[in-house]
């Protein structure tokens, strides 16, 4: 499903250029359930942008569902991450002048589907906020926005689930609910998840966990993946 | 589609309350234009309509001199070839006074003698109801305006002694065809018979009368009778023209004032334009977030600014339907308004007119979009990856951007030839609005430089006060511009308004002549003189009676130019019109020698004339040409030995083009204007206007004093409207002030939040807002003002030609009330800022 051939990111830091994600190769298996773990600016969240076609990569090569997005441009990205990618962010990202069962409807509305409606309330049932649709973002609490947020993510029953610390924002026990509605939805759907988290009792439920330290990944046991681009 | 449609339905009903004031500008000036143009438009209709009314004939002749017999065989001639009928009417300014009352008051109109048959168009109304017919004038009848009645004291059966005649008023008119709106007038009209008015005495030599001749014929023949006439008088002092010329001139006006009034309505359109512009950017920055979230879920750039672009057109509509219900609504109220000062017997039926409102929607519409265009483009350049880190965008502008601001300032520039209605006035205000938009821009940034060291003040208030005013994103020049545009507009014409009335204040100094005396015939001349000499108050300069008589140039032999005949001077323009001329031993006090030398004051049978500058300058006619004049029929020759300057803003004394050396005109058929300074008190003047003519029953009195009651009325009027605009700005400015405050309001009441715990009591706080918005309305009135000055040195210098005072009161009255307007819809228009908890808004953050 995801495959990083010497993938890197540098930015410019103050006038100078600073490598915030080293040559990487990684691959990820359609159906597998990958975490990427690091501290704080170790590129966890660059990586997860670089994959979802939210960023360019400085060098290398990302290959999504068979198709080569590192030579794509703005439009096709977009359109790539309409249909094949659903994205959960830690702080949401809700649109705040939608209510939440616009906000579902959102992917749909863009791709074209005719059905938007009935699908967006089908999928607030699926993450259990069935009467909370027509409420603004502001009106729900954060566990309630995430769920949104997911719902929002299958919308277009994309085969990759990209999460960016979805638990992050969240008390415990919110937070456990998220993540079993995010391994629910992945068994359901069979889709491929990627998730970054420094919580490493989330990264324990993961096929594969994929650490990352200054950019770099570090090598650890059997269910490890990546590796330093040679 | 759908999703475009859905978005932008579903963004416009969160962002409608923030983008309202925006749209409320773009409704100010789209209301003005739809009004203004409707209201023309209602007007122009109904006089188009009115055409033959307005001129009470199909075609009217008109000449400023007896026509001589072989021409009016002429006319006579054609007329009967084209199937016409005609009757003859004379116009003439004149005095007229209770014939019965000793030491009555005379009063100036305008009288107009006609034969039966008249009007051809149109209808005379009685205040009594009764239609008008010849038989009421006839034997010595007069019919007279209602304020006649009350100004002379007189009433219907009274008889009014007018030239050497006594008439007896035999009604009162309600309305009469053929008098314009607003026309200038030197008195109210009266009406008598022609007959009787020729045995008045009033027709002598010298008359200022004018006589028409009112033709009545038929459709077909009318163009081709005013060919053949126009041809006939190519010669001659008269004119024809038909209804049609009427129509047609009455038509051109109106489109004119249509279009240059709709100008002040789209610079009004254009200053709310500027709003949407600023509002827009702030939006798209508010928006980043949402943006960013959209193409996560793979929105394309091109559909989200289809998005807001969708947004902007439909609010841009809803502002312009708001202007139309406002022109509506303004158009209501003028039936009311106008009553008093309509014309009678025409009925204007004022209402919206369909091209008004289709014009006044497109622009709107247009403007909005256009100027929310450039800023809309920033949606292009969100990066999806700002929900994952943020990171500033390195501010550039690449050829997409180009080409837009190209095509948007295009746009505006042929939005503006459009409304002006031609392409020179429509790129003339284009070019000024930019200039000024540009001027207000870097003396808004030279300003913001000169308060910058306030930045270091140690009061907190007014530190803080200028770092919010310099910081990047502060809306402070766009307020700038709006708010000093309209102090500009209202202060710049209060000035020239006092400049004026000063003007005319100062000329009226107590030497310089206040009465002026008109077509006293050379046999009058010691009576009214005497009568004069009566009444000339103590240590009042003698009354100076001056000869006048009317000349045309036939010939000029100079060095430069050379014009055998009359046809030759036809074809230098102006020269050919007719002059009047004078001639006396000395220069008046208004005058002074440029050229040449001024004769001796001894009359000399060789002909020598003075020219004025003028028209050595535009004739290259100079010192020692030889000029050929005819003098009502007297053909002479003058030589010119002098180029004179007259001071023609101090011309109450009098200002002529040609003046000649005494001697060779004294014998020539001649009238004389006399200059006085009247007494004082206004019974002294009215008995001496009484006794003048008295004297000389046909001589007119024109009172200086009346006059200038008149200019001030019409200055007045005019200042009212420009301030009426004025205010409009103004108040767009200030609509763009409250918006300004509210789009960045979110971040102050965060910045508030933060200083609240860090310990700001709501009083300093309240006082850094204060300081802020009124060094904001402190720069804006700076701005304003400093403009005003140029605009009123410029006008007075170059266009009114009158000497610039600087009006120091005015100006530091406007600043002044310009920063505290500022100041106080500032702060009021920030109250959330200073009410908000700081915990809430820091949770929320």
């Amino acid at each position: 499903m995801i495959q990083l051939r010497g993938v890197s990111k540098t930015v410019l830091s103050g006038g100078q250029p600073l490598t915030i994600l080293h040559p990487l190769d990684l691959d990820v298996a359609t159906g597998q359930c990958l975490a990427i773990v690091g501290p704080s600016g170790s590129g966890k969240s660059t990586l997860l942008g670089l994959i979802a076609g939210l960023d360019a990569p400085s060098s290398g090569h990302i290959t999504i569902a068979g198709t080569e997005i590192t030579r794509l441009d703005e439009d096709a990205l977009a359109r790539l991450r309409g249909e094949k990618i659903g994205f959960v962010f830690q702080f949401f990202h809700l649109v705040p002048s939608l209510t939440a069962v616009e906000n579902i409807q959102v992917p749909m509305e863009i791709a074209g589907r005719p059905d938007a409606a009935a699908r967006a309330q089908a999928l607030l049932d699926e993450v259990g906020l069935h009467e909370r649709g027509h409420h603004y973002p502001a009106q729900l609490s954060g566990g309630e926005q995430q769920r949104i947020a997911i719902a929002r993510a299958l919308a277009n029953d994309p085969p990759l689930i990209l999460a960016d610390e979805p638990t992050g924002n969240l008390d415990s026990s919110n937070g456990r609910h998220i993540l079993e509605l995010l391994l629910r939805v992945r068994r359901s759907r069979g889709v491929t998840l990627v998730l970054v988290t420094h919580d490493q009792s989330v990264a324990a439920v993961a096929d594969a966990r994929l650490e990352l330290r200054d950019g770099k990944p570090v090598i650890g046991g059997p269910d490890w993946a990546g590796s330093a681009a040679s | 589609m759908r999703f475009i449609v859905f978005m932008a339905v579903r963004e416009m009903r969160a962002s409608w309350r923030r983008l309202l004031l925006f749209f409320v500008c773009i409704a100010v000036g789209v209301g003005a234009i739809v009004a203004l143009r409707s209201v023309i438009q209602s007007v122009r209709v109904t006089f188009a309509g009115e055409a033959r009314a307005l001129i009470t004939a199909d075609a009217v002749i008109t000449s400023n001199q007896p026509i001589k017999p072989e021409l009016a065989a002429r006319i006579s001639g054609r007329l009967a070839v084209a199937g016409a009928e005609s009757i003859r009417a004379v116009e003439l300014a004149t005095m007229v006074r209770p014939a019965d009352v000793a030491g009555a008051r005379a009063r100036m109109v305008e009288l107009k003698a006609v034969e039966a048959g008249f009007p051809y168009y149109g209808e005379m109304t009685l205040a009594d109801g009764r239609r008008f017919d010849q038989s009421m004038l006839a034997g010595f009848g007069v019919l007279v305006r209602p304020e006649l009645l009350t100004q002379i004291g007189v009433a219907v059966g009274d008889v009014l002694a007018i030239g050497s005649r006594r008439f007896t008023i035999r009604g009162v008119i309600e309305s009469e065809p053929g008098r314009r709106l607003g026309a200038f007038s030197l008195g109210p009209r009266v009406f008598v018979d022609l007959a009787d008015l020729q045995s008045s005495g009033l027709l002598g030599f010298g008359s200022r009368a004018v006589t028409q001749q009112l033709v009545r014929v038929p459709e077909a023949t009318v163009d081709r009778l005013v060919t053949d006439l126009r041809q006939d008088f190519k010669n001659e002092f008269a004119r024809v023209r038909s209804y049609k010329a009427t129509e047609d001139s009455i038509g051109e006006s109106f489109a004119k004032a249509e279009d240059y009034l709709s100008l002040v309505g789209l610079v009004i359109v254009i200053l709310g334009g500027i709003g949407v512009s600023s509002v827009t950017r702030v939006f798209v920055q508010q928006k980043m977030k949402a943006i960013a979230v959209l193409k996560c879920v793979g929105a394309r750039s091109s559909q989200l600014l289809a998005v807001y672009v969708a947004q902007v057109l439909a609010l841009g509509l809803a502002g312009s339907v708001l202007g139309v219900c406002l022109a509506l609504a303004a158009i209501a109220a003028i039936p009311s308004a106008f009553a008093a000062a309509a014309t009678p017997g025409v009925v204007i039926h004022y209402g919206l007119t369909v091209p008004a409102v289709l014009q006044g929607l497109g622009i709107g519409v247009l403007v909005s979009l256009l100027f929310a265009l450039v800023p809309l483009l920033e949606v292009r350049h969100v990066k999806p990856s700002l929900l994952l880190r943020d990171e500033a965008r390195a501010a550039r502008v690449d050829a997409v951007q180009v080409v837009v601001m190209l095509v948007v300032a295009s746009g505006l520039a042929g939005l503006t030839v459009w409304q002006a209605g031609s392409w020179r006035v429509g790129l003339v205000v284009a070019t000024g609005f930019t200039a000024t938009a540009l001027v207000l821009h870097v003396a808004g940034l030279a300003l913001i430089r000169v308060i910058r060291p306030l930045a270091r003040s140690r009061a907190f208030a007014v530190r803080h006060a200028v770092l919010q005013l310099s910081r990047p994103g502060s809306q402070m020049r766009i307020v700038l511009l709006a708010v000093g545009l309209g102090s500009f507009f209202i202060i710049g014409v209060r000035s020239l308004q006092e400049n004026l009335v000063k003007e005319f204040a100062v000329n009226a100094s107590p030497e310089s002549p206040d009465m002026f005396l008109l077509d006293i015939q050379r046999d009058q001349v010691e009576a009214v003189r005497a009568v004069l000499n009566r009444h000339q108050p103590v240590g009042a300069p003698p009354a100076r009676l001056q000869p006048v008589l009317r000349a045309r140039v036939v010939g000029v032999e100079g060095r430069e130019l050379q014009l055998d005949n009359y046809d030759d001077v036809r074809g230098r323009g102006s020269l050919a019109r007719e002059y009047t001329i004078t001639y006396r031993p000395a220069l008046e006090r208004n005058e002074s020698v440029v050229a040449g030398r001024l004769w001796e004051p001894s009359p000399s049978s060789e002909g020598e004339v003075s020219i004025e500058e003028s028209i050595r300058d535009r004739f290259k006619i100079g010192v020692g040409d030889t000029m050929r004049f005819d003098v009502l029929g007297r053909a002479l020759t003058a030589t010119v030995t002098s180029v004179r300057h007259v001071e023609w803003s101090d011309s109450r004394a009098g200002g002529f083009m040609f003046v000649f050396r005494p001697g060779l005109l004294d014998t020539a058929p001649q009238a004389f204007v006399g200059f006085l300074r009247g007494p004082q008190d206004a019974t002294a003047r009215a008995l001496l206007q009484g006794e003048l003519v008295a004297a000389a029953p046909n001589v007119s009195v024109i009172d200086g004093r009346e006059i200038l009651a008149t200019i001030q009325a019409v200055v007045d009027n005019v200042t009212l409207a420009v301030t009426v605009v004025g205010t409009l700005v103004m108040l767009s400015g200030l609509l763009i002030l409250i918006g300004a405050v509210a789009m960045t309001k979110f971040r102050r009441v965060y910045e508030a939040a933060i200083f609240k715990t860090l310990g700001a009591t709501r009083r300093l706080i309240a006082s850094v807002l204060l300081v802020e918005y009124g060094l904001l309305g402190l720069l804006a009135g700076t701005i304003g003002s400093t403009g005003a000055i140029g605009l009123t040195w410029g006008i007075s210098r170059f266009a009114l030609k009158i000497p610039f005072r600087p009006l120091v009161g005015l100006n530091v009255l406007g600043i002044t009330v310009t920063a505290a307007l500022v100041a106080v819809i500032g702060v009021a228009a920030s109250w959330d800022v200073l009410r908000q908890k700081p915990l809430a808004t820091l949770r929320a953050e």
